[in-house]
């Protein structure tokens, strides 16, 4: 931690800790860490971790908003710890929170099981419209094609969407911003044929019915998947699935 | 022995209070005001049906101050649902892709938004014209 070394000021971090063994709820312990310019949140939590205390647990991995491991709450807003800078907060104390919505493994680490059954859930692989031997050649898509579902496919499933979706806060099992995100991107897909086992999946409750278009997850989003717009699309989809029903031919 | 005890933090309960969700908060309640003009609208018919003096004290109570003050809150209301609701529509709807891009979301709101206007002035002249004829 060279840059540490040579930081001048310093800023308070109120971590939310919660450590299952001792600890009845979470509580809030205050650790002060010297930053410089360029110092990330992620950089000033792995400083207390080697400075202050050992024990304090988060994930991270690859530092660069790519792997979405290090979601957590700062200064109340969903974010990647690795792409917030600690000078942008602040400027004397900051707030980090495990992501909200989500139950409590230890400190800012969440439980991210139901996210991951839900993701399964979709059918997240494309279904081809039938098989295609390797020698019959790759499968053709124009510009335009691609367009239409490419943005869906940046999601790094980094769950901020779902930590700032309070439909979600209110009912765990809505299938969630993410998920459905993830949906569009292969009912999308010009070359996926799997889109009825897909709609089916969402036409309940605790599917697309469940968001009311508060919108906030696009916002929070840190590759601006808009999965706001997965959801909603999904919706005027859902319903005329369930009109068409009785009358389509690919029944799955 | 696994000390896994998941601790579930419960979600504030005025989210809807708090920034940034107020913005939508108070999107759906302009979403009230549509309904109550509506609904005075709707007492204006009923007035018309019942016959010439109840829609004298309909236009009466039209007239009025309170009446007007209420129009004035409910007009506001009712522009900021016009604006926000064209705000989300791009949301809505599938990514329109022109020449291989997606077309800007802010462009389709106002696109939307301006032929949403249009229709409401053509609206206002058919209106205007039927009254200046009767």
């Amino acid at each position: 931690m060279s840059d540490t070394m040579a930081c001048s000021k310093t800023i308070e971090l109120r971590v939310l800790r919660y450590r299952p063994a001792s600890d009845g709820e979470p509580v809030f312990v205050s650790y002060r860490v010297p930053y410089s310019d360029d110092m990330s949140v992620l950089q000033a939590l792995q400083s207390i971790k080697d400075t202050q205390d050992g024990s304090l647990s988060f994930r991270w991995s690859c530092r660069m908003a790519i792997c979405g491991s290090c979601g957590m709450m700062i200064n109340g807003e969903p974010k990647l710890a690795c792409n917030t800078f600690v000078r942008d907060l602040g400027p004397d104390v900051a707030v980090i929170e495990p992501l909200q919505n989500f139950p409590i493994e230890r400190d800012l680490v969440v439980t991210v099981g139901d996210f991951v059954r839900k993701i399964e859930s979709i059918y997240p692989y494309i279904m081809p419209k039938a098989p295609k031997p390797v020698e019959d050649g790759t499968y053709l898509q124009t510009p335009a094609q691609m367009a239409s579902y490419e943005s869906f496919s940046d999601c790094i499933n980094c769950m901020l969407c779902y930590a700032a979706c309070p439909q979600f806060g209110a009912n765990p099992d809505f299938i969630g911003p993410g998920a459905m995100a993830l949906l569009q991107r292969y009912n999308g897909d010009s070359r996926d044929a799997g889109r009825q086992f897909r709609m089916d999946q969402i036409a309940g409750e605790d599917g697309v019915w469940a968001c009311t278009a508060v919108g906030i997850c696009s916002e929070v989003c840190p590759k601006q998947v808009d999965p706001a717009n997965a959801v909603n699309q999904n919706k005027t989809n859902s319903a005329l699935d369930f009109f068409l029903h009785h009358v389509r031919r690919d029944q799955p | 022995m696994s000390e896994r005890r998941p601790f579930h933090r419960p979600q504030p309960r005025r989210w809807w209070a708090q920034k940034p969700y107020r913005a939508y908060t108070i999107r759906e309640l302009s979403g009230v005001a549509v309904a109550a003009y509506g609904a005075i609208l709707l007492a204006g018919l009923v007035c018309l049906w019942r016959g010439p003096d109840a829609y004298a004290l309909y236009r009466r109570i039209l007239a009025s101050e309170a009446s007007l003050a209420v129009h004035a809150v409910l007009l506001a209301a009712v522009l900021w649902h016009v604006v926000t609701w064209f705000e989300i529509l791009p949301k809505t709807m599938p990514k329109l892709i022109l020449r291989g891009q997606p077309l800007p979301q802010r462009l389709v709101s106002a696109v939307a938004l301006l032929a949403a206007l249009a229709c409401s002035a053509a609206l206002l002249v058919v209106v205007v014209a039927i009254g200046a004829m009767s």
